[in-house]
């Protein structure tokens, strides 16, 4: 049963086609890489998927409902209810603690349970370091911390935008393990990136050049 | 409730973990409650300040007779009682004579009052010593201090003729031989008996010497015009009889008149050549001599510097009229629409005439006016300029924390969260900057108060909500635009890897 799929999507910016008759469809627990250079559409691809934009063409029907005809308000519910976000700048809220800053996600979605988000940060292995600051982790605790942000309200999907380009290997192989884990799990998954080795590492890869779907591929070694 | 716990949480951590900027805006409208609590403060303050300020330049109704004459105690008592009892902070009633001090050859002007009244209505009266108590005491104004030479605890002496003199009954005069060691007294109409005037004569006191001549002359000049006849009882004048003979003596040959003063020098020329020795006369004209004690200098920088002031009971025994004054002033603290009512009342009882002092009344009312002016003025200015700070620095603070409302907003923060949220930060800032803002609102409205009317203001309760109230207002509204701002931020930028 697809989770998302996107119907001849195009997005035009002007003269320029950022997107041009995409379609996709990424079924509930699959895992899909998003690659491409820059400039080949990936980060409008992850607006439109996002529930941040809205494409000029094409219909793009996330969990059952049409999200390219609903309003900017109820596009920020469906993000809210549906969606974790990870980004490549990590972006925590600087002046709160780690855990101030999963909560932060919780209260938005529903009530913030400082708990339970103790027990998200205690699995990406931060248990220890929730009171501190953004500015007293390093990149890779940050980016954990995000994606414990990203699983806090249990989302449909999660949507990773280079959640390794800021990272070290040691730290990025953590990230990849906690994507592993999460989809073993049942989590959808639907990470974009340049970097071939953490699109291969997702059951499939599509590629993007100039707003086109140039390529699928099917990831051999997934699971491996 | 869990939900504005984390509200809370995200708020104060905001104020409290990015002090730089928030201070700025802190320091904005604390400055601007400041301003507000402080100005407020003397705005409530100033009127009761004022009136007590305007009260101590003096009274502001004065109760005269109602006809000609003097004003009985009595009727003065009861005229007041139009004024309510908690209106009337004193009254003072005065009572003027002249007296001589023999020695120096000098005419004083005298007043009798009640010195815990004095207090009252004057309170501008500085008193150097203090002010007396007993009988026999006296409170003399520092010009005449200066004159004479007399300092607190100094005994003065002042010689006065006895009153009730009536004319029909004057000595016989010319009579009898003068030989020396005579006290010789008499009297003569000055100006003070002509048409309109106190129908007093000018008296005086002749010593004569061992040559026969006269040794020493006392003029009681005290119903003569001020300033003019009553030259004649000065030393200047007094001395140029000294050494001739006291009888037969012409004006303008023996003795030279004071310039603009001819009809008293007449008159003590008359009065000398008339004198008769005191024993030969019923003791009506003899000049009592009574000891005073100075007690306190009376410094003021006005005319009652001129004057020695007594309590009534010694200056009843001076006039030998108990129970009666010149003019009673009073200090109503009233509006002036009160005030007037009252002078109206009193007057229409026909017990005295009421005057207001129209001065110190008007210009009360007028300086309160542009005063409060003033400070609405001052208020709304830096009330304004504490917008214009607040809304800079929350523009700023929206701009630097793009990302974060940009994230927040990925996050899934509706734009009503966001208001909230930047609302509930300013307003918190509102509502510490006016709690700050009112404490040392109150330490700057007592500076000045006591700068500026040299005493404490009184601490309004009202003061602490009206200023936080109004910090919170002024930051909300200083937010506004800052918040739409923010409300404005697209939540993809969070994914450009800016």
């Amino acid at each position: 049963m697809p989770l998302l799929e996107i119907r001849n999507v195009s997005k035009i910016y002007g003269e320029l086609k950022a997107l041009d008759d995409v379609s996709l469809h990424v079924d509930q627990g699959e895992w899909v890489a998003i690659m491409g250079p820059s400039g080949s559409g990936k980060s409008t691809m992850m607006n439109i998927i996002g529930c941040m934009d809205k494409p000029s063409m094409g219909q793009v029907i996330l969990d059952g409902v049409d999200i390219s005809k609903e309003s900017s308000k109820r596009l920020t519910d469906i993000r809210r209810d549906k969606i974790g976000l990870i980004f490549q700048q990590f972006h925590m809220v600087n002046y709160l603690t780690a855990v101030e800053n999963v909560m932060v996600s919780q209260y938005y979605h529903s009530m913030p349970d400082e708990k339970e988000a103790l027990e998200a940060l205690e699995r990406v292995g931060l248990r220890e370091r929730a009171r501190h600051l953004p500015s007293q982790l390093s990149g890779g605790e940050q980016q954990r911390v995000c994606v414990a942000r990203a699983l806090i309200n249990h989302p449909e999907l999660i949507l990773a935008d280079e959640p390794t380009g800021n990272l070290d290997e040691a730290n990025e192989n953590i990230v990849l393990d906690l994507f592993r884990q999460l989809h073993n799990e049942g989590t959808t998954l639907i990470v974009v990136t340049h970097d071939p080795e953490v699109a291969e590492v997702a059951q499939r890869t599509v590629v993007l050049e100039h707003g086109r779907m140039v390529r699928e591929i099917v990831n051999e070694r997934f699971g491996k | 409730m869990k939900r504005r716990a984390m509200f809370f949480r995200m708020i104060t951590a905001s104020l409290l973990r990015r002090r730089s900027r928030m201070l700025i805006a802190l320091l904005s409208i604390a400055i601007g409650a400041t301003i507000l609590a402080g100005l407020v403060t003397v705005y409530v303050d100033v009127p009761r300040q004022m009136a007590a300020q305007f009260r101590s330049y003096g009274a502001n109704m004065i109760l005269m007779p109602a006809g000609s004459g003097v004003l009985s105690e009595a009727d003065a008592e009861a005229a007041q009682t139009v004024i309510p009892g908690e209106e009337l902070v004193g009254a003072t009633p005065y009572r003027y004579v002249y007296l001589n001090m023999v020695r120096r050859q000098q005419t004083f002007a005298a007043a009798g009052t009640e010195f815990d009244q004095v207090q009252k209505t004057s309170p501008y009266f500085k008193v150097v010593g203090r002010y007396p108590s007993e009988p026999r005491q006296v409170l003399v104004g520092k010009s005449v201090a200066d004159t004479i030479g007399v300092k607190e605890n100094s005994v003065m002496e002042l010689t006065w003729f006895p009153p009730s003199v009536d004319a029909a009954e004057s000595p016989a005069s010319g009579a009898a031989e003068i030989a020396p060691g005579m006290v010789l007294s008499g009297q003569a109409a000055g100006f003070g008996m002509q048409e309109g005037m106190n129908n007093k004569p000018v008296y005086v006191v002749v010593t004569i010497g061992d040559d026969g001549t006269i040794a020493s002359l006392t003029v009681d000049t005290s119903g003569e015009s001020e300033g003019f006849g009553t030259q004649c009882s000065e030393s200047f004048f007094t001395d140029r009889f000294i050494g001739k003979p006291a009888r037969d003596l012409e004006l303008g040959k023996d003795v030279d008149a004071v310039s603009g003063a001819t009809i008293t020098s007449a008159a003590v020329v008359e009065a000398v050549n008339s004198a008769a020795p005191v024993d030969d006369t019923a003791a009506v004209l003899t000049p009592r001599t009574v000891n005073y004690t100075v007690v306190g200098i009376l410094e003021t920088g006005g005319e009652e510097e001129d004057y020695i002031y007594m309590s009534l009971d010694d200056m009843a025994s001076i006039t030998g009229q108990a129970g009666q004054v010149d003019f009673v002033e009073l200090s109503v603290s009233a509006s002036q629409d009160s005030l007037e009512r009252y002078a109206q009342e009193i007057s229409d009882s026909g017990r005295a005439t009421a005057r207001l002092v129209k001065r110190v009344i008007r210009s009360e009312a007028t300086v309160l006016g542009k005063l409060q002016a003033l400070v609405f003025l001052v208020t709304a200015v830096v009330l304004v300029l504490t917008m214009v700070s607040v809304s800079t620095t929350m523009m700023a603070v929206v701009a630097e924390r793009r990302r974060e409302i940009g994230l927040r907003k990925a996050l899934g923060a509706s734009d009503n969260a966001i208001r909230v949220e930047f609302l509930g930060e300013g307003l918190f800032l509102g509502a510490l900057g006016g709690l700050l803002g009112a404490g040392l609102g109150f330490v700057f409205a007592q500076v000045v108060s006591v700068n500026v009317f040299g005493s404490d203001i009184r601490f309004s309760m009202l003061l602490l909500p009206v200023t936080v109230i109004v910090s919170m207002m002024v930051a909300a509204l200083s937010c506004l635009l800052p918040v739409r701002r923010a409300v404005a931020i697209d939540p993809a930028l969070v994914l450009k890897g800016e």
